[in-house]
Parts: structure tokens; C-alpha cells; sequence
């Protein structure tokens, strides 16, 4: 793995919408929701990474809206694997195309191998998978598109639902109106933290800022070396909000800091929308949505001394949630 | 012998939009069989085969049968069904689902009244008239009734449901069209006892309202689409690899690419019109379209690729031209031609058509759908910006 100067990614980069290529590789005729945010990763990411690019994918809504008989979006090679796969059939595909070159069986190129997953399959049950592939040296870059919900199934909690949000598993009821009472996972800083041989881990929001995933995908692809990249997208089904307001509610998540948005590029951490200094009460951002309909003041104002405790107490709000500074038992 | 108590067996469904409707298909379908019990008769109603997990605005599906045979003989014949073979009613909870149907787990856009059967009735939630709905319907070769049940057609939502009593409305419009599935004093004692006594005045008011016309053969189109022939088991590649789709690109309308096999047009209730002298090329609708329907063309317009158009809506939203994108009622449009190509034709006709089709009525859709929505009205169209 060799160092890459910052100067030369920085080439590589989108500098204004009109930058973007035009050519779609993740086409339409997709069985997704109405204003699918999800469908909008792949699309960028696949639009970012270019046409020599390989996919997999592992089962989540992702899988099954993008394959059912016969059919498919998808004009680069893609594959189905397992829940739990997403981490180690990404190192098959790398581990595949590195020793086909090495063989002379097909041209020595870089050819980009992206691996995505679900909440489910990136943040709960592939988990260990992805912490394995983060430990190779094979360049793949890992995707976590998260909906917060198990929404391929009909909305189920998973270990990435934000607190108290309704799912299928969580409902509301007379006695008690939290039923998901976990905090949410923070994968992206938990795999920074325990993988430092990686050298590129973001969190990301497909629309906002603009252009800033797109970017961000760039960057893991050009870094080298396994990557990983997780993004937060609105998903108007598990949600319940209008999917026309999409591109809104990702906006909220990170102006609201509920999503600190970041990246660790070789050990340095960027917050790419610093809510350390502005942020919007989170309520705006939980009240439009359906799931949080139940909420009372008591438990907006739970989750926003959550918030807040991050941004203020963290030693590195998003990543470390450690409030004080190092001390050392005598 | 089972088979001879088919005719015995009434068979409903509900046809509705994915997700926004979920609920609301779920309560009409177990209410008729628990008002079917009611009137001493054995009923079940069930979701379609692999419509769930659903997704916003896919057409989806909730069968129901009504009997007076015993449970065990109507469990024997309807039990394992994956989708309703006949109705004699089918409700459509959306009338933009008149110009046809994609199930995702069923390929091919389908009449709505495919499965409606000799002398049954068609019956849509709608505030346009029976001659309107059937310029999209397709002709059967038997006569058949449809039936308007005047109303909005309702996005009630799925955590937050928004109870427009279109529910108990229904139920008594099927017991308007056929007393033999579920009889009007039933209905009102179910829904009174159920949902409250004050609901009884909307259920009447449905059974009295309803607007039934007969629909003969000659009434209706001839099906556009058709149905695709799916490859059997033993024609899949090895490892059942799907061929990608061919990669082809060029600025200008239909110049990409897309996946032939599932066009999901039938998705949307919605469509976005395009005043193109407006656009300040932004890209940002093109950015934002989560179903890769908008084409680059080479002055720098994006043109709307209709068939692939979900309706989401999120373009109209990102726009930052007022009055730019402005999503209209899918059923005042015939055909998902290029609008560009109108547009390049003949600019100040196409501007035209385009505000005759917007009309005054701008819908301003609430966060969480189960809120409902506003309707705005505009008093004067901004005048075109080119010239003939």
C-alpha cells in the first residue's frame, strides 16, 4: 500500500455539478421506493467510481430492488451475496482480480470493487465480515447505505435505528411509547478506531452537501488500501415521510448533528459539516417524520441532550465518546 | 367435489398504493370478512403473493372471499391462492391506477380490470366520471359495471394514519353494489359498534352516492401493453447470471440506456411537467432523481423519460424556479412522449399544453404523509420567455 499525496486525489474531484458525468451505470427500472434514497447511493457511487468498476451486494433492500426475474438496472458487473458477506466477498472479488492479473488472464488495471450493505448487513450480522476485509491489504471500498430499519422486510429495528423510533418490532403502545431502546451503533468511527491500517473512513448523506459523497467515494477509491463509507439515507417508507421531501429530511439529519458528518483521511478527522458551532434543534429533524410522531417534549429533549452531549462533551464528538482527558492508574 | 362451490364463493379486491395505502387496504379487507361474520357467512382476506415488502407507490394488492360454504370447503379452494383469480368487486383505492398496473413481483403492466369477471363491478375512489376513467381502461368481452365512489383518493399513511373515513365509505359501497357479499345493515352495525356510531352517516351516505354505469365490450381501449414472456427455469445462465444492461449513452432524449424488462411508469399518481424556458440549468432535478429518468440533452435541458418516472416528486421539490417542475395528475395525460421534443418543435405551443395540463390547483404535499395535503391555487401563469 503506498501513500497517496492528498494534492492528486484533490484532482480527482468533482468541483461543481456540471463535473458530473452525464452516463448513467446504475440505470432506471429499479423496483425501489418512490424517492429512494438509497437508489441515489448507488447511483452516485457507481457514477464517481466510473465504468471499471465492479459491485456486490449483499441482501437488504438493495438486493432485491435491484434483481428479481431476469432483470436489472445495473450496466457494470454486479453480484448478489449473503447477509452476513458483504466484508468477505468484497476480499473475493479483489483477491479474484489481483491474481487473474498476476496470471496474465486479463489486462493489469485498476478495476474499482465496491461492496455495499444495509444496516443489517453492515452495521449487525456482517460486521465481523467487513472488520476482516478492513484488515487485508486489497483495495475495496465497503458502503454502508443505512435506512435505519430492516426496511427490505417491512421496517424492522435494527442495531442502527435511531432511539425510539417506531419499526414493525418497536411499535408505540398505551404503556409504553419508546419501544426501541437502543442508542444508535456509530459504525464508521467504531471500524476507524479498531482498523488504524485504514486509511480512509467517512460518513457520508447522499445529498447534502452537495456533491460531498460522490467526493468522498472518489477519495476511498483513489486512497487505496480497504475503505470503508457509511451514509445516512432518508428512506420515505420506514420513515413515513413524502418521498419528495428526501433530500430534505438527509439535510436535517446532519445540520440537526444527529448524523455527525466526517471523514479520517490517514489519521486526520474532518468534520464536513462542523455542528460543533451551528446546529438546529434536533426536533426539527425528528418531527418530520412519522416514526417519531409519538414523541412528547420528554423524549425530544432526550435525544437532543444526547446530541448535544456528543458535541459538546466527546473528546471527538461523532467518533470517541470519551469525555475526559488520560489518566493513568497508579 | 369442491370445485362445484366456486360459484358460491364471492371474490373482492383492493387495489392499492404501496405503503401510503398499506393500512387503509389492510383494514377494508379484514372489515368485509369481519362483516361478512355478521351475516353468518365464512370469509378470509390476505395479501397478495411477494407484494410485501412493499415499497411507496407500487401497486399492491388485498384479496378478500366471502362464503356461505363452510370454513373448511372455502380454506380447500381459496387457501393457497397467491392472487385472486376472478373479483366480483375490485376496489381501487387510487384512480391514477386505471391507466394500469406493474406489480413488482409481477412483470408486465396490467388492466386494472383483469381479474374483474362477467357482471362485476369495477369499483374506483375518484372525482372524475366513469366516461373519463375508461379512455384508459382496458375492453373486456363481457359486460361489467363501474362504480365511482366519489372521494379523494386517500394516502393515509403508515404510522401516522390519516382517517379520512374513506374506509367505512368503501364498505358501504360494496354493500351498494352486491348485497350478497356484505349487507348495509351489517355494515353499520359492525362499523358502529367498531369505529363509532357517528361513521354510520358516512357509510350510508357512500351506499347512496354511489354512481354505477355498465360497461359494455365495445367501452374501453385496446390494451398498449404487452404482457413480457418470462424465461422458464431451465433457459437461466449458469450461476443465474442476468445479462446487465448495454451500455449506451448520448445527450438527448431516450439516449441512455435502461433496464427494458420493468418500466415502473405505473408507480406514479403524479407526473412532473417542465416549463423549459424557465430552467436555469441547475442540474439539480437530473442529480436528485433517484430513478435515472431524466436525459441530458445537448442545450443543456434535461427531458423527462415518462415511462421510468416514479412521481416521487423530489425534482419539483429541489427546483429552485418557481413554477418550473410542478407535479400534475397523472391521469390528464395520454402518452409518456419526450417533452423536450414538444418543446423543440414548438416552443410557445408546448408552454401552452403545458399550463393548460398544470392548470390553477398546485399541491403542496405535508412532511409525513398521513397529514394530508394542501391544494394552492395560482391565479396567472408566468408568461413564456422565448419567443415563436
Amino acid at each position: 500500500m503506498s501513500f497517496i499525496p492528498e494534492e492528486q486525489i484533490k484532482k480527482k474531484l468533482f468541483k461543481g455539478v456540471h463535473d458530473v458525468p452525464g452516463e448513467e451505470l446504475y440505470t432506471s427500472g429499479h423496483r425501489t421506493c418512490q424517492g429512494c434514497e438509497s437508489a441515489l447511493v448507488m447511483r452516485q457511487f457507481v457514477k464517481a467510481a466510473g465504468p471499471r468498476t465492479v459491485a456486490t451486494g449483499s441482501t437488504g433492500c438493495m438486493y432485491v430492488a435491484n434483481t428479481s426475474y431476469m432483470t436489472t438496472p445495473w450496466v457494470v458487473p454486479w453480484m448478489h451475496t449473503q447477509l452476513g458477506a458483504g466484508g468477505s466477498s468484497a476480499v473475493g472479488m479483489a483477491a479474484g482480480l489481483r491474481a487473474m492479473m498476476r496470471k496474465g488472464k486479463i489486462t493489469n488495471e485498476k478495476i474499482n470493487v465496491i461492496s455495499f450493505c444495509g444496516d443489517i448487513g453492515g452495521g449487525d450480522m456482517g460486521l465481523s465480515g467487513i472488520s476482516g476485509a478492513l484488515q487485508t491489504d486489497y483495495d475495496l471500498l465497503i458502503i454502508l447505505y443505512d435506512n435505519e430499519s430492516a426496511a427490505n422486510t417491512d421496517i424492522q429495528a435494527t442495531g442502527l435505528t435511531t432511539w425510539g423510533a417506531q419499526t414493525t418490532f418497536t411499535p408505540t403502545g398505551t404503556k409504553h411509547r419508546v419501544m426501541q431502546k437502543r442508542w444508535k451503533k456509530n459504525v464508521a468511527a467504531m471500524l476507524a478506531v479498531g482498523h488504524p491500517t485504514v486509511k480512509y473512513v467517512a460518513t457520508a448523506c447522499a445529498t447534502f452537501p452537495p456533491l460531498d459523497f460522490m467526493n468522498k467515494v472518489t477519495k476511498a477509491l483513489e486512497t487505496g488500501g480497504p475503505t470503508f463509507i457509511h451514509s445516512l439515507d432518508p428512506c420515505p417508507k420506514g420513515w413515513d415521510y413524502h418521498p419528495r421531501y428526501s433530500h430534505e429530511v438527509g439535510e436535517l439529519a446532519i445540520k440537526s448533528g444527529i448524523f455527525p458528518l466526517y471523514e479520517i483521511a490517514n489519521g486526520v478527522v474532518t468534520y464536513n459539516y462542523d455542528a460543533r458551532k451551528n446546529r438546529i434543534p434536533v426536533k426539527e429533524y425528528l418531527l418530520n417524520q412519522g416514526r417519531f410522531a409519538h414523541f412528547t417534549n420528554a423524549e425530544t429533549d432526550f435525544v437532543q441532550s444526547m446530541v448535544d452531549e456528543m458535541w459538546e462533551e466527546w473528546e471527538l464528538p461523532g467518533i470517541l465518546p470519551v469525555k475526559s482527558s488520560l489518566k493513568v492508574s497508579t | 367435489m369442491v370445485a362445484s362451490l366456486e360459484p358460491l364463493i364471492k371474490g373482492i379486491e383492493v387495489n392499492y398504493r404501496g405503503i401510503f395505502q398499506k393500512n387503509l387496504a389492510k383494514r377494508i379487507g379484514g372489515d368485509i370478512v369481519y362483516v361478512a361474520h355478521l351475516g353468518g357467512k365464512t370469509g378470509f382476506s390476505n395479501g397478495r403473493y411477494s407484494d410485501a415488502p412493499e415499497r411507496n407507490g407500487i401497486p399492491c394488492k388485498y384479496f378478500a372471499y366471502v362464503s356461505s360454504v363452510s370454513e373448511e370447503e372455502l380454506e380447500a379452494i381459496c387457501g393457497a391462492k397467491m392472487d385472486i383469480s376472478q373479483a366480483d368487486v375490485s376496489v381501487v383505492l387510487d384512480d391514477a391506477m386505471v391507466k394500469g398496473v406493474e406489480p413488482w413481483g409481477w412483470h408486465g403492466i396490467r388492466p386494472i380490470n383483469e381479474k374483474v369477471r362477467e357482471g362485476g363491478t369495477l369499483l374506483v375512489v375518484s372525482k372524475k366520471k366513469p366516461e373519463e376513467l375508461l379512455k384508459f381502461v382496458a375492453r373486456q368481452p363481457f359486460n361489467y359495471n363501474i362504480a365511482i365512489l366519489p372521494g379523494d383518493s386517500s394516502f393515509a399513511g403508515l404510522w401516522v394514519y390519516k382517517d379520512d373515513l374513506t374506509d367505512v365509505r368503501v364498505l358501504g359501497a360494496i354493500a351498494a353494489i352486491d348485497p350478497d357479499i356484505i349487507h348495509i345493515q351489517q355494515v353499520e352495525e359492525y362499523v358502529a359498534k367498531k369505529y363509532g356510531a357517528n361513521r354510520v352517516q358516512a357509510v350510508r351516505d357512500a351506499y347512496n352516492s354511489l354512481i354505477i354505469k355498465e360497461v359494455t365490450p365495445q367501452e374501453g381501449i385496446d390494451w398498449p401493453h404487452q404482457i413480457p414472456e418470462l424465461p422458464k427455469w431451465h433457459e437461466f445462465k449458469e450461476g443465474i447470471a442476468v445479462p446487465a444492461v448495454e451500455r449506451r449513452f448520448s445527450l438527448g432524449p431516450r439516449g441512455q440506456s435502461r433496464n427494458l424488462h420493468f418500466k415502473r411508469g405505473t408507480t406514479k399518481s403524479l407526473r412532473p411537467v417542465v416549463r423549459f424556458d424557465l430552467c436555469v440549468k441547475c442540474t439539480l432535478c437530473w442529480i436528485e432523481c433517484p430513478d435515472e429518468c431524466f436525459d441530458p440533452t445537448p442545450d443543456g435541458l434535461y427531458d423527462v423519460h415518462y415511462e421510468y418516472c416514479t412521481g416521487c416528486g423530489k425534482c419539483a421539490e429541489v427546483c429552485p424556479v418557481k413554477e418550473c417542475i410542478i407535479m400534475v395528475d397523472e391521469l390528464r395525460f395520454d402518452n409518456d412522449a419526450s417533452p423536450w421534443k414538444a418543446y423543440k418543435e414548438n416552443p410557445v405551443s408546448y408552454i401552452k399544453w403545458a399550463e393548460e395540463k398544470k392548470g390553477q390547483e398546485r399541491i403542496i404535499h405535508q412532511v409525513v404523509t398521513g397529514r394530508g395535503l394542501e391544494v394552492k391555487t395560482v391565479e396567472n401563469p408566468i408568461p413564456p420567455k422565448v419567443k415563436e
